[in-house]
C-alpha cells in the first residue's frame, strides 16, 4: 500500500519552514505593535528591539531549512522571474522582503542614533510584510492540480497556525527581553489571541480533513495515504493545549500593574517565566509540526500523481 | 507554432515496457528515474458460486505514458524559475538545467508524474520527446522500439486523426492541461476517474 510518509519526509525542510517561519514572522509583528502604537517607553522599545532576533531567527532557521530541499540553490535568483504567476515565487519573494526589512531594522535598531519615528514607519512596512510572507506561505502550494492542497482550509490553516504559535514566541521574547510591558494585561491580551486561533484552527483542520479523506486519484486516496490523520490532529490539540494551559499558568503570576516590572526582571522566578513560556512555545510548535507533517503526506493530484 | 502528440493504440499495447527500457537506456538514467512509466490498470473480481462454478470478469489492460507536452501545461505555470518552459516553435515541455532549482513543484503538480526531480543531477528531468531526432525527421526512442508498433508520434493533426483524446483511467480528464496523447482505447478500457480499476503496479511505478 502506498503511504504517505515517503513524501513528507522527502520534504520535511518544508514542514520545518512552515511550521516555524510563519510563527517566527507573526511575533516580529506582534512585538513591533508597543512601537507602532506608542505604548513604550525608550527603554522598553531598545529592550524589544534587542530581543526581536528571537522570532528573526525563528524564521530565518525555517527559510535555511527550506533553502536546503532545493536540488540547485546556485539558481536560486531565477525565482524573481515569476513573481506575480508562480505561488512559489510570490513566496520566496515575500520572503526575501520580510526577513531582509527586519534584518536591517533591527542591525538599524542598534544606533546611538536611532530615530524613533523611522523606526515606527519601518516597522509598519514590516508588518506589512510579515503578514504578505504569512499569507504567500499558505498559497505556495496552491495548485489548481494538486486536489488535496488547493482547498480553502490550507492556506487559512497556515494563517491560523501563525496566529497560533506567534503570540506564545512573542510572549517567550518578552519574557527574555524582561522588559515593563510584560504584564498580566498584555500577557492575557496575547493568550486570548493564541486560544481564539487554536479553536478556529482546529474547526479548520477538522474540515479539512473531512474534506480530504473523500479525495483520491487513481493511484491511492488521501484516507490512505495519511491514515492516523484523525490522531494527528488529536495530538495537535492536546500539544498546543497543554502549551496554552502552561502559558497561561506563567502569565497569571505576572503583575497587573506594569510599573512593577523591576520585581519580574529582577527575581528568580523571571527564569521560570522564560522556561515555562519557552516550553509552551515548543509545544505549540511540536503540534503545528505534526500537522503540517501530514498535510505535506495527504499530497495528491488529479491523475497519477502521490 | 508546431506542435507533437504522442498516440497509443491500447488494443495493441501488451506492457511488454520495452519502451520504457529503451528510453532509460537511450538516456543513460538511473535508478528510480523513467522519462516513460507503463501502468498496469486492473479491475474485477473473481468468484466462486454455490455451485462452486468460479466465473470472473477481471480486466487488465496497459497506459504507455510519458510527457504529454500538453496545451495548458501545469508545470510551467508552478515553475518559480521558468525554468521548465513551452518551446514556442515545436511545442515541447522541457527543463532549462541552467534555471532549475530543482524545487519539484512541477512534479508535484503535473497530474501525469512526468517530470522528477534528479536527485543526482539536482534539477527536474522529464521526456523532452527526443527533440533533436524528431527535428531531424527521426522519431523518439519509445516509439522505434515498441515491437507492437502501438505507440506512434508526429504531428498533432497526424495524430488527432488517429485516435480519440486519452481520457480513460488511469488517467485525469484532460481538461485539467489538454494533453497531446490520443489513443484507441482497448476494449475494456475505462473512462477516467473510473473507480472499476486500479493501478495493480504502483509500487513500480510511483
Amino acid at each position: 500500500m502506498i503511504s504517505g510518509f515517503e513524501t513528507a519526509l522527502g520534504e520535511i525542510t518544508l514542514v520545518l519552514f512552515t511550521t516555524l517561519a510563519p510563527t517566527g514572522a507573526l511575533a516580529v509583528l506582534c512585538m513591533g505593535l508597543p512601537l507602532i502604537f506608542g505604548s513604550a517607553t525608550d527603554r522598553d522599545i531598545a529592550r524589544l528591539n534587542k530581543y526581536l532576533c528571537i522570532p528573526l531567527v525563528v524564521s530565518m532557521v525555517g527559510l535555511i531549512a527550506s533553502a536546503t530541499h532545493l536540488g540547485n540553490p546556485a539558481n536560486a535568483l531565477y525565482v524573481f522571474a515569476s513573481i506575480g504567476t508562480s505561488p512559489l515565487s510570490n513566496e520566496v519573494f515575500a520572503a526575501v522582503l520580510f526577513l531582509a526589512s527586519t534584518g536591517l531594522y533591527w542591525l538599524y535598531s542598534f544606533s546611538e542614533k536611532a530615530h524613533r519615528t523611522l523606526l515606527r514607519i519601518w516597522f509598519i512596512v514590516i508588518s506589512f510584510t510579515a503578514i504578505a510572507f504569512v499569507v504567500s506561505v499558505g498559497f505556495a502550494y496552491s495548485s489548481r492540480t494538486i486536489i488535496s492542497w488547493h482547498m480553502w482550509q490550507a492556506p487559512v490553516a497556515v494563517m491560523c497556525n501563525a496566529l497560533v504559535g506567534g503570540p506564545l514566541l512573542t510572549l517567550m521574547s518578552y519574557a527574555c527581553a524582561g522588559c515593563q510591558l510584560l504584564n498580566k494585561r498584555k500577557g492575557v491580551q496575547l493568550l486570548v489571541v493564541s486560544v481564539g486561533a487554536f479553536l478556529v484552527n482546529a474547526i479548520v483542520y477538522v474540515l479539512q480533513i473531512r474534506d480530504v479523506f473523500e479525495l483520491s486519484n487513481s493511484m491511492a486516496s488521501v484516507s490512505e495515504l495519511v491514515p492516523l490523520y484523525w490522531w494527528a490532529l488529536f495530538a495537535f490539540v492536546v500539544l498546543v493545549g497543554a502549551a496554552l494551559v502552561l502559558a497561561w499558568n506563567m502569565i497569571k503570576r505576572l503583575p497587573a500593574d506594569p510599573h512593577e516590572e523591576a520585581i519580574v526582571v529582577a527575581s528568580r522566578s523571571n527564569m521560570t517565566l522564560i522556561v515555562g513560556l519557552c516550553v509552551a512555545t515548543i509545544l505549540c510548535l511540536a503540534g503545528i509540526f505534526i500537522m503540517r507533517f501530514c498535510f505535506y503526506m495527504s499530497h495528491i493530484t488529479v491523475g497519477l500523481g502521490v | 507554432m508546431s506542435q507533437y502528440a504522442f498516440y497509443l493504440d491500447m488494443s495493441r499495447c501488451t506492457g511488454c515496457k520495452t519502451c520504457v527500457v529503451a528510453c532509460k537506456d537511450a538516456y543513460g538514467l538511473d535508478v528510480g528515474v523513467a522519462f516513460r512509466r507503463v501502468y498496469e490498470v486492473v479491475g474485477g473480481s473473481t468468484t466462486k458460486d454455490e455451485a462452486g462454478c468460479i466465473s470472473s470478469d477481471c480486466i487488465v489492460y496497459y497506459m504507455s505514458l510519458s510527457c504529454n507536452h500538453c496545451a495548458k501545461p501545469v508545470c510551467v505555470e508552478v515553475c518559480p524559475t521558468r525554468a521548465m518552459h513551452k518551446d514556442p516553435d515545436t511545442g515541447f515541455v522541457s527543463v532549462d538545467t541552467e534555471k532549475c532549482i530543482g524545487c519539484g513543484y512541477c512534479h508535484l503538480s503535473c497530474p501525469y508524474s512526468a517530470p522528477q526531480v534528479d536527485p543526482r543531477k539536482g534539477h527536474s528531468v522529464k521526456c523532452h520527446g527526443c527533440a533533436e531526432s524528431v527535428l531531424a525527421g527521426d522519431s523518439p526512442v519509445c516509439v522505434l522500439s515498441c515491437p507492437a508498433r502501438a505507440l506512434q508520434f508526429g504531428p498533432l493533426e497526424q495524430m488527432r486523426e488517429k485516435g480519440v483524446v486519452a481520457e480513460v483511467a488511469p488517467l485525469p480528464p484532460a481538461s485539467h492541461t489538454l494533453p497531446h496523447l490520443f489513443v484507441t482505447p482497448c476494449r475494456d478500457a475505462q473512462p477516467s476517474e473510473s473507480d472499476q480499476v486500479v493501478v495493480g503496479n504502483s509500487a513500480e511505478v510511483q
